[in-house]
């Protein structure tokens, strides 16, 4: 505006630019403050994993003296963590596949037939993410006991995608919601099968809304420690979360050690994050308005 | 005729694993804690029908109206912690500059980690040798403030609340954003014209036409709430002295470190219904003031 008429850039013009710069720059001391704030934890954990304890001890803010690989490998061998990711990458994935196929295949169901008993479906579905979930860790473990899967990988991988399934659900059916049926139509009227569509249509079609259920789930699963700490009992079963509780009473006094193996554990999902930033923001925001 | 029985099996195939399978560990862990809430039961051997008396039991118990309130302390913390934090980095972060969106990434990192991550983080945070928040305080000379955070009992709890308003402010932040963007920017620039001050359009344009989000948020404190067992088993397990106990870990107790299941589960039930009353008594709450 100023530059189109120089002429008129008087005092008050000049005033009311500095005033706003000093607001932009003011609020982006602010901004930048917390956002340290809030990373500091995390950078501490990155950087205390390097240290020896000794320099932990000595310098605790300051970024390690020597870089020490070994905390990582000696975490590794002692909390068993490589049996760990193997029970997490196995249970994650194969909860993931349940809950994408029946969560697409439900929601399928949901928004292209009409049948009895299909608004109540959908609605006892979504009423199920009022349902706190440690208030079922109690009945879950008798109930486990009683069908013989207590301290199995089923006992984790069958409530995860249990209750991952209202939000995977929720999430496809709106996704679906947008999509015209003309091509699904036209693949009936040329004599596909209800699961020749399904596999060969919706599955291609639904892909956005499923990566974004498929980056809930995994944050979920991988990191869920109430259902692996009742129902898993073999040490040999333990996911990552509950391998590194044992660093919440264990090995208190190897500070260094502990980070490490924290700082490996978290390594996944932030990963994931950075790459789906927005996607994870935006599913998370969406899942706990749900959930 | 036969295309109708072939939809009709699709249908009943196709909705019968989803169905199952949130039925069987959804649904009926409620019904089933509310059943084994009147039996007197080790979770092994004979369960003896006792009538309410475990429910009578727990509503008459100091510990489980001390971990009710500890509850309660984590709804406030969210409620008038978390929501003004979120809104407030909401109304800074509009721009969408890299910056800003540095920043959104930053408040968001804390909710793709473990709990079991965060709660060992935040327990060395507090440690009272080597922590960092007693390191910080005589850096900048206030060494008289140290103290062991997590084992006074009068400040435990607070000091609990501080993480979970870090760890889950972001899904809050990206709902307030989206509100906010939903905002006609025409209102706001009328108002402007007619002379609005900027905290005027706050309080009269922008706070009223995210006043709905803002009552989703609220609900979405109490529900989460309920979240934070994993960190309370990872930082204190309830201690010291039921100072930080909240009903899930109170639960978890009574039934895996004494194995009183029965009782257990009649907690279990306590949870359900307290957190379906406090959801529906905000809902009406905030209608009515909203009239």
């Amino acid at each position: 505006m100023s530059t189109s008429m120089p002429a008129l850039d008087t005092g008050l013009h000049k005033t009311r630019r500095q005033y706003k710069w000093w607001r932009r720059s003011i609020r982006n001391i602010l901004l930048g403050f917390y956002a340290l704030v809030t990373l500091y934890p995390l950078f501490w954990m990155f950087m205390s994993a390097f240290k020896s304890n000794a320099d932990f001890f000595a310098n605790p803010f300051s970024l390690p003296q020597t870089w020490n690989w070994s905390n990582f490998v000696r975490a590794w061998e002692v909390s068993g963590m490589g049996k760990a990711t193997m029970n997490s990458l196995f249970v994650t994935f194969v909860s993931l596949v349940l809950t994408l196929f029946f969560g697409a295949l439900t929601a399928y169901i949901i928004s292209r037939f009409e049948f009895r008993g299909r608004g109540i479906l959908y609605s006892l579905l979504l009423l199920g993410l009022l349902i706190p979930i440690h208030s079922t860790l109690v009945p879950l473990f008798s109930m486990m006991n009683m069908m013989g899967i207590f301290d199995t990988h089923a006992a984790l991988i069958l409530p995860y995608t249990a209750f991952e399934l209202p939000i995977a659900v929720f999430i496809i059916t709106a996704y679906l919601a947008n999509i015209p049926k003309e091509m699904e139509e036209a693949a009936l009227v040329d004599g596909a099968g209800y699961t020749g569509i399904f596999l060969r249509l919706i599955l291609p079609i639904t892909l956005p809304a499923l990566s974004t259920v498929a980056i809930l789930g995994f944050l979920r699963f991988w990191n869920d420690f109430a259902f692996a700490l009742v129902f898993i009992n073999d040490p040999s079963l333990k996911t990552l979360p509950l391998s590194l509780s044992v660093f919440a009473d264990g090995f208190t006094t190897d500070y260094s050690l502990t980070m490490a193996a924290l700082s490996m554990a978290s390594l996944p999902t932030i990963i994931v994050y950075l790459m789906f930033q927005e996607q994870v923001m935006k599913g998370m925001a969406a899942g706990s308005v749900k959930g | 005729m036969r295309i109708g029985t072939a939809r009709k099996l699709f249908i009943g195939f196709g909705l019968l694993p989803s169905v199952l399978l949130y039925a069987v560990f959804v649904v009926v862990p409620v019904f089933w804690s509310a059943y084994y809430g009147f039996m007197d039961w080790k979770g092994i051997g004979e369960a003896r029908f006792i009538g309410f008396d475990n429910y009578v039991e727990a509503l008459s118990h100091d510990i489980f109206w001390q971990s009710l309130g500890n509850n309660l302390i984590v709804v406030a913390a969210s409620v008038f912690g978390q929501v003004p934090l979120a809104l407030l980095l909401a109304l800074l972060l509009s721009q969408g500059t890299w910056f800003q969106r540095f920043v959104r990434a930053s408040v968001f990192m804390p909710m793709v980690l473990s709990s079991v991550v965060i709660g060992i983080i935040w327990s060395y945070i507090y440690q009272p040798q080597i922590g960092l928040l007693n390191g910080i305080l005589s850096f900048v000379g206030l060494e008289e403030w140290n103290r062991a955070w997590l084992s006074d009992p009068s400040i435990a709890m607070w000091m609990i609340a501080i993480p979970i308003i870090w760890n889950f402010i972001g899904p809050y932040l990206i709902m307030f954003l989206a509100a906010l963007s939903s905002i006609p920017q025409e209102l706001n620039d009328a108002a402007a014209i007619d002379g609005a001050t900027r905290t005027r359009r706050l309080f009269s344009i922008t706070l009223p036409m995210i006043w709905d989000t803002i009552k989703v948020a609220i609900v979405l404190c109490i529900s989460g709430s309920l979240k934070a067992f994993d960190l309370i088993y990872v930082m204190t397990k309830g201690g010291p002295a039921h100072a930080t106990e909240l009903l899930a870990s109170y639960m978890y107790n009574n039934t895996f470190n004494v194995y009183r299941y029965g009782y257990g589960s009649a907690v279990s039930t306590l949870i359900v219904i307290i957190s379906l009353l406090l959801i529906a008594g905000s809902q009406i709450l905030m209608r009515r003031n909203n009239q």
